[in-house]
């Protein structure tokens, strides 16, 4: 029944899915409408008001994310009619609002800043002293931070806790101008994917803890990028910023919309994980627990190496490229190694949920598995070489290839993280997926691939 | 002026609400004729009566019938709306103490025609004391065995005025807040759990027995050609006898006014009359001298005869005062869904206060008639518009006492 | 601490289910059961609806939160309802506000109650009187002390 069928929106005509949503032909061919409840992810709301255009024929504007395309629809998304409609509805919107934008980190990527830039623009008109006080600050556990005033009432978030995570944490309370986004008195926001709720949100009213009052988002730049924290392969967007005097750091990590991957979500732990990498970082090389030149490490390097010819093990991490894994096995084969990728390690059952989180810890395991590494535990071998896996090994000698630091005696080189190098993933159906580079440190730590070239052999 | 007892003619007997008596006065009866017909027949009856919606909406019922399905997989379902809480409405509160069982020969007919077999009586919380003897009818009914057929059940609300319309009662129904639902785009039935489901006000079900037990011609001989039949009039405010009076459509305002009510309290003159309960436009002394009690005509006069429950007033009365009252209700009965109707009738509510406290400007009239103007037309539900149309009357009608204050 | 329904209204209870297609609709007649039996409405009771009727805690709270007439919090003083809607204070509900301020109750302005010809009107629980005058207001009081 659903055939694609012409329909005319603004005097130019689209083929569209017949009985299909209205507002999802707009987003798609990037008609500007606005809206503050419509998410493709949660579905419509009808609430805010704000999506509406005229439909030749009806008396009445419509809302399009409640239109559903009719053969022969003639649309208008512009006009001064349905501007003024706009205007009016975001004018009713804003008046009690309060003015935080100075303090709110929301300025910048707010959808009512944005829609009264691009449609209101009017004068302070409100003519009444008070505006309506809610509670500002409420911690409501998860990193999240509710400020009632702020909110608009889209109910993104509510229909998130309620249709996505199910976990109902959080409700719209009370009733009139007096209704309010809420958790339960002393009830807290807990679900593994509770920060989803500050991208949800089209202002300030739902903030990250961990983001708060840290950076202007128009200072930040952002690469496309996964998360490393499963086999998943999240889709993230890396938001980042050198500020004088500092290094070039990341803030924050946001999901980005990949349907055939993660949608429009990610889980709080990988959103949180870029913390983990900025920090503890192995920055230099080492020995016996000393800093050494890196002209010394390679030397030592190469002469472990001839030392233990035929008798070592080289060990790589499955959260590493694919460009470095196979670095790895061409150097590997060139010192006449056993190449091992032990995978057991990152089989998490407690990790695994039914939504995007899963039990295999090993990013690019897939790549792996693929190239048909040796997955079980080294054996016993005189030099292990040792890519930044996890385990510890035993054996008369290691050299540690590591991104951390480890409390460790081995010769040590330190190597980049995925976000200081670009490169491709295999998640765990086998998606190939990209990261650019997104930081680019004052003092670069080199990449493994790098390194390895090096030593002179 | 004639004598209509449609509704209200076991009223005024002592013990009316009870079986006994109500069966002795007649009710009941229409039963037996209504065996004799197969449920689209009877629609055809109401159809053709053009028995009309009491809930303030006056949408034909027939048509509104007509929508349920015959042949459905699902169960039907009737909803009886007894959440009367349109100011200056009190009617329906005198079918279900006054006479319960007429409601409930009423609801038998509408479930038979629309094959539901389970209606609820949607009430409002604060009618507990008439609940009770409503649900009294219905333990009689029961005991009768008349309930074999339909069960009856009583689902007491819990104070909100939206929860009379009617998309926003069968949430409630369903255990949820009361939220209006969206408007679908073709007519269909309303939906309860997603089974077919017929809403109607008190009033209207109780007026069926009649048509079934005297014929649509019978009905039709009260009223008007577009309004026919009658209603349970109301009157309150500065009015010497309030009270609701059945009265049939196309009566004379000031005569329904002057004879059932005995004119204005005090000796004073009449300066205005909201004449449908507060969502309906405020008439003016002149415009009341014009109005007949009908659809046609209220509509004529940019009003609306609405639950037909009049509001009088005087000539020392402010209409100032009178406006920041209404608002106030509205502030506070509004759902909270959709911004318009959220920000606006908050917003309103206070520029009028701001007027009213003498501290108000130009600028606070010409707001409010903007104000107005966004919530029209753009809402989830009617309850804006509703608004749109009191403010717009008047300033309107009434500008210069407002202006008067500033 | 905890709340528990009373033996009769889990009979109640169990009755009603039967009458409608989904347990969810019981919410509100839960809510009233609570508040007759208790006086007001804690969030233990609303954790306890929730596992009879299967709706979540917090879609419990929303509804308690939207029906003006739900108390969430115990009052030792009356409550009156009074209305404040315009047919009353046509009437005069005005001059029997102020002569309630005087006294040790708590007043609730609500909004109309459907007692329009026979105002100014007040409902104290369940009850309703009428045609309010300033020693019919005292007389009442009187008996309800």
């Amino acid at each position: 029944m659903s055939e694609m069928i012409d329909i005319v929106v603004d005097n130019k005509t689209y083929k569209a899915k017949e009985g299909s949503l209205l507002i999802d032909l707009l987003i798609k061919e990037k008609i500007k409408v606005p809206y503050f409840c419509y998410h493709e992810a949660l579905g419509a709301d009808g609430n805010c008001r704000m999506c509406m255009v005229e439909i030749e024929g009806q008396k009445r504007p419509q809302i399009s994310c409640d239109t559903f395309i009719k053969a022969n629809m003639k649309v208008h998304s512009t006009g001064n009619n349905i501007e003024k409609v706009r205007r009016d509805i975001l004018e009713l919107e804003l008046i009690n609002h309060p003015v935080d934008c100075p303090v709110c980190d929301q300025a910048g990527e707010c959808s009512l800043q944005d829609f009264y830039m691009d449609y209101g623009l009017h004068n302070s008109e409100v003519l009444i002293q008070e505006k309506i006080k809610h509670t500002k600050h409420i911690d409501l556990g998860a990193n999240v931070i509710l400020d009632q005033e702020r909110c608009v009432l889209c109910a993104r978030c509510t229909r998130f806790t309620e249709k996505i995570t199910k976990t109902h944490e959080l409700g719209i309370i009370g009733r009139g101008d007096e209704a309010r986004v809420s958790t339960m008195p002393h009830r807290k926001l807990h679900n593994p994917y509770a920060m989803n709720v500050v991208d949800l949100c089209p202002v300030g009213a739902l903030t990250s803890k961990d983001f708060r009052f840290s950076q202007r988002v128009w200072f930040l730049q952002t690469v496309n990028s996964i998360c490393h924290g499963c086999a998943k392969g999240c889709n993230i967007f890396i938001d980042h910023n050198k500020i004088k005097y500092k290094d070039d750091l990341i803030y924050r990590f946001r999901p980005r919309r990949n349907d055939e991957v993660n949608g429009f979500f990610m889980c709080d732990e990988g959103r949180l994980s870029y913390k983990a990498l900025q920090d503890n970082r192995q920055e230099v090389t080492l020995l016996n627990a000393k800093a050494i030149t890196e002209e010394e490490a390679l030397l030592e390097a190469k002469r472990l190496i001839e030392e233990y010819e035929n008798n070592i093990s080289v060990v790589i991490d499955a959260n590493l490229y694919t460009q470095e894994i196979e670095a790895i096995l061409e150097f590997s084969k060139k010192i006449g190694a056993s190449a091992y990728a032990p995978l057991e390690v990152y089989y998490d059952e407690n990790f695994k949920d039914d939504m995007l989180k899963s039990a295999n810890r090993g990013a690019n395991s897939q790549t792996i598995e693929l190239l048909t590494i040796d997955t079980s535990t080294p054996k016993e071998s005189g030099l292990v070489i040792n890519f930044n896996h996890p385990d510890t090994f035993n054996s008369e000698t290691v050299i540690n290839f590591l991104t951390h630091k480890k409390a460790l005696n081995s010769l040590i080189f330190p190597m980049a993280v995925f976000t200081e190098n670009t490169g491709t993933l295999r998640n765990e159906e086998g998606i190939v997926q990209h990261c650019e580079q997104a930081i680019f440190k004052n003092t670069p730590i080199p990449t493994l691939i790098e390194t390895v070239k090096k030593i002179q052999l | 002026m004639r004598e209509c007892k449609i509704v209200s003619s076991r009223f005024h007997l002592k013990g009316s609400h009870t079986f006994r008596v109500a069966k002795e006065n007649g009710v009941y009866k229409s039963l037996e004729k209504v065996k004799g017909y197969i449920p689209l027949e009877i629609i055809e009856i109401i159809k053709e009566s053009g028995l009309r919606g009491k809930g303030g909406g006056g949408a034909f019922a027939g048509e509104k019938w007509a929508l349920m399905p015959q042949n459905s997989t699902k169960p039907s379902f009737l909803v009886v709306n007894c959440d009367e809480s349109e100011p200056g409405t009190f009617k329906d509160r005198q079918i279900i103490s006054q006479d319960p069982h007429l409601l409930i020969e009423g609801i038998l007919i509408t479930c038979y025609a629309i094959k539901a077999r389970h209606a609820y009586i949607y009430i409002r919380g604060e009618y507990k004391p008439f609940q009770d003897i409503l649900q009294g009818a219905i333990d009689e009914a029961y005991q009768e065995g008349l309930l074999d057929t339909c069960d009856i059940t009583i689902h007491r609300g819990a104070g909100a005025y939206i929860c009379g319309e009617k998309s926003a009662l069968l949430e409630s129904l369903e255990g949820k807040r009361g939220h209006p639902r969206l408007k679908p785009k073709q007519k269909e039935p309303e939906w309860f759990f997603g089974n077919p489901t017929l809403v109607n006000n008190v009033e209207t079900i109780a007026t069926v027995p009649f048509i079934l037990e005297n014929g649509a011609d019978a009905y039709k001989a009260f009223g008007t050609q577009k309004s026919a039949g009658t209603l349970l009039f109301a009157m309150s405010g500065h009015i010497n006898r309030a009270g609701v009076y059945e009265a049939e459509f196309g009566t004379p305002m000031m005569e329904y006014i002057n004879y059932f009510g005995g004119g204005i309290k005090n000796g004073k003159k009449l300066k205005a009359i909201i004449p449908g309960g507060a969502s309906t436009p405020i008439l003016t002394a002149e415009e009341v001298s014009k109005a007949t009690l009908d659809y046609e005509t209220m509509r004529s006069l940019g009003s609306a005869l609405g639950t037909g429950g009049m509001i009088v007033m005087d000539e020392d009365t402010c209409m100032v005062e009178v406006l920041k009252n209404l608002l106030e209700f509205y502030h506070e009965e509004s759902c909270g869904q959709c911004t318009p109707c959220r920000e606006g009738t908050g917003w309103t509510d206070k520029l009028v206060g701001k007027i009213l406290n003498k501290e108000g400007t130009k600028k606070d009239i010409d707001k409010l008639l903007e104000v107005a103007t966004t919530m029209n037309g753009k809402t989830i539900c009617v309850f804006a518009p509703a608004v749109s149309g009191v403010i717009t009357a008047f300033l309107t009608k009434f500008r210069d006492e407002f202006e008067v204050k500033l | 601490m905890s709340f528990h329904f009373s033996e009769e209204n889990i009979l109640k209870i169990n009755a009603l289910k039967k009458r409608y297609p989904s347990s969810k609709s019981l919410s509100l007649p839960c809510l009233w059961m609570v508040q007759y039996q208790e006086g007001y409405i804690s969030l233990d009771a609303m954790d306890t609806i929730s596992k009879i009727i299967d709706m979540p805690s917090m879609e419990i709270y929303r509804v308690a939160t939207f029906y003006s007439m739900f108390r969430l919090s115990s009052s030792d003083k009356l409550t009156i309802s009074l209305c404040k809607t315009l047919s009353c204070k046509l009437c005069g509900s005005d001059k029997i506000l102020k002569h309630l301020k005087e006294k040790e109750v708590n007043i609730e302005l609500v909004e109309c109650l459907g007692s329009c010809g026979t105002a100014p009107v007040m409902q104290i629980n369940d009850t309703f009187y009428e045609n309010l005058t300033l020693e019919t207001v005292d007389k009442i009081l009187e008996e309800l002390e």
